[in-house]
């Protein structure tokens, strides 16, 4: 094995700052989008053609690119945000502008979920649009949002190893460097065991949060 | 007070636009309690969707408490449909909320004091008879349980009507009934207005004042609970009244009007309030020298009373017959020959 356990402990909390803070930014683009199409789709309540096709359109732009792609494409984007391509924080950028898009659709697709009756209750209350998808959308969805921000966090972690390309550090990069180009396959194989383990601890941990939130 | 003037409402499909309602003309007394009848797709969801415009008109104006609904700007629209409470066939509650939310659901809209939204919620939990449920979620209660929180969250901000939308049918009979004596009780004992759509002439009969009934986006017929019930002008009519009660007389009756011979007569005598209770036919056999033979009948209860007729053969002579029928006709009760004719 060419790498000690502290570097490999270093990684794994680099993952982890990595995956969490890309993932927060992610939310914080990804869920006001989401509603935002959900809000604008037609024959919803703020229907809107304009507004939906366009952010629809650049969306979809955004979810065709593989995650490789990306994060060699907005290099200059990701140096005008944080003044530099490489390391942790330049990986962040091209994270979130991955996982951004792909949260929105995800909560785009929960809140379709919701029962047409909900929403006709709450215009028979007198309920505004924001009322509406605070205390009756939101809530309603809060269990398949929560399913799929697990799907969401897992594909960051999956991403958080490719960005090692840019030297974004973590157990991918770990994985790549030394047991892919340097054929060690110890390391190979302990940073293969750390992502499964951290891929099914997410996972488990989501399952059992959206059962308590849907209490079933 | 609802009044619909001139309302029609189309859907443009994707071939041909569809007329859900057609020169829509009704009028809803404060205090009623109306019933619209219809088969599905005849137009009755869209109607009372209009009345707190769920649906908008393509034409005319819906008035409510003397305001036109179609012409108000989306807040003051807010503010009046807060004065008209709906419940839904699916009941329509917030399965991640307690019971007690969802009934002050239209009170946190309100953004009402939380002291008061519990004292409120309290009240209308007990009306329904829900006190113990309030810490509950939807899932965990039947169906009955969760229209009454429906009916208990749509009462929150004391409207004065109440829309019903298809509210019984997907309950059972017995629940039904129960839900249905819940509605006259808010009728009565809070003078709202109640406007219901429903495809089961039972809750007509069991409910209403007054009925309509819907056919092809047009209202086709209507009138109180009371004249619809025994003189139904239409068709479509006829088949509802005929669900709850049979009108038509059977085969059997029918083979012995044909059969009949000199000596007997087969009469129908109408029962209307209080007389349905009084023992005029063995009355009859006593006082006359008539054998008095019931062939078939049928009593409902209309609005606590009594309400059917009898198809009676008396058997003797003319004569009799004759006074018999002025007995009749001095008790005030109606009859008619029955002829061969089906009705």
């Amino acid at each position: 094995m060419l790498v000690s356990w502290s570097t490999i402990f270093e990684a794994f909390l680099e993952t982890v700052q990595m995956v969490s803070i890309s993932f927060i930014f992610s939310v914080i683009l990804g869920l006001p989008l989401g509603i935002l199409l959900y809000v604008t789709r037609p024959g919803q309540i703020l229907e809107n053609k304009i507004i939906f096709t366009i952010l629809n359109g650049v969306i979809n732009v955004f979810r065709s690119l593989p995650f490789i792609i990306l994060l060699v494409a907005i290099i200059p984007v990701t140096k005008f945000i944080v003044g530099t391509s490489i390391g942790t924080e330049a990986a962040i950028v091209p994270m979130v502008f991955f996982a951004g898009p792909y949260i929105s659709r995800l909560v785009e697709s929960s809140l379709l979920e919701v029962d047409e009756g909900v929403l006709e209750a709450a215009d028979a209350m007198g309920a505004t649009p924001m009322q509406t998808i605070i205390k009756f959308v939101l809530p309603e969805a809060f269990g398949s949002l929560i399913v799929n921000f697990t799907i969401s966090i897992i594909g960051l972690v999956g991403a958080s190893a490719m960005a090692g390309t840019v030297g974004g550090g973590g157990i991918g990069d770990l994985a790549i460097t030394y047991g892919y180009q340097r054929f060690d396959t110890v390391t190979m194989l302990i940073t293969v065991v750390i992502l499964i383990i951290m891929v099914q601890g997410l996972q488990s941990a989501g399952n059992k949060f959206a059962r308590v939130v849907r209490r079933r | 007070m609802i009044e619909f003037i001139d309302v029609d409402k189309t859907y443009h499909g994707s071939d041909a636009p569809i007329h859900a309602l057609d020169d829509i003309n009704f009028k809803v007394d404060t205090g009623e309690i109306y019933g619209v009848v219809g088969y599905s797709g005849a137009g009755k969801s869209t109607l009372i969707r209009c009345v707190n415009q769920l649906e908008s008109v393509s034409a005319g104006q819906v008035i409510v408490d003397g305001k036109d609904l179609t012409a108000l700007a989306p807040t003051e629209l807010r503010v009046t449909k807060k004065r008209i409470g709906m419940i839904f066939q699916h009941f329509n509650l917030l399965n991640s909320k307690t019971i007690y939310t969802n009934v002050a659901m239209p009170l946190i809209l309100n953004k009402t004091p939380k002291n008061e939204i519990k004292k409120r919620v309290a009240e209308l939990l007990e009306f329904v008879g829900l006190s113990d449920k309030a810490s509950q979620y939807p899932d965990q209660l039947s169906g009955g349980q969760k229209q009454r929180v429906g009916i208990a969250r749509a009462l929150a901000t004391n409207p004065s009507i109440l829309l019903c939308d298809e509210a019984t049918s997907a309950l059972d009979p017995q629940t039904t009934e129960s839900i249905l004596e819940l509605l006259r009780k808010i009728n009565k004992e809070y003078n709202i207005t109640i406007l219901l759509i429903t495809h089961e002439m039972s809750v007509i009969r069991d409910v209403c004042h007054k009925v309509a009934v819907m056919e092809n986006g047009k209202i086709i017929e209507r009138g109180s609970v009371f004249d619809v019930f025994s003189n139904p002008q239409t068709e479509t009519g006829r088949r509802f009244v005929n669900t709850v009660m049979q009108t038509e007389l059977p085969a059997y009756v029918r083979e012995l009007i044909q059969e009949q011979d000199n000596s007997q007569f087969i009469y129908r005598i109408n029962f209307i309030s209080k007389l349905a209770v009084k023992p005029y036919l063995s009355q009859i056999s006593k006082l006359y020298d008539l054998d008095v033979n019931v062939l078939f009948g049928n009593i409902t209860e209309l609005q606590g009373v009594p309400f059917g007729n009898l198809i009676v053969q008396f058997d003797g002579s003319h004569d009799e017959l004759k006074k018999a029928l002025l007995y009749l006709e001095e008790n005030n009760v109606q009859y008619s020959e029955v002829n061969t004719y089906a009705g």
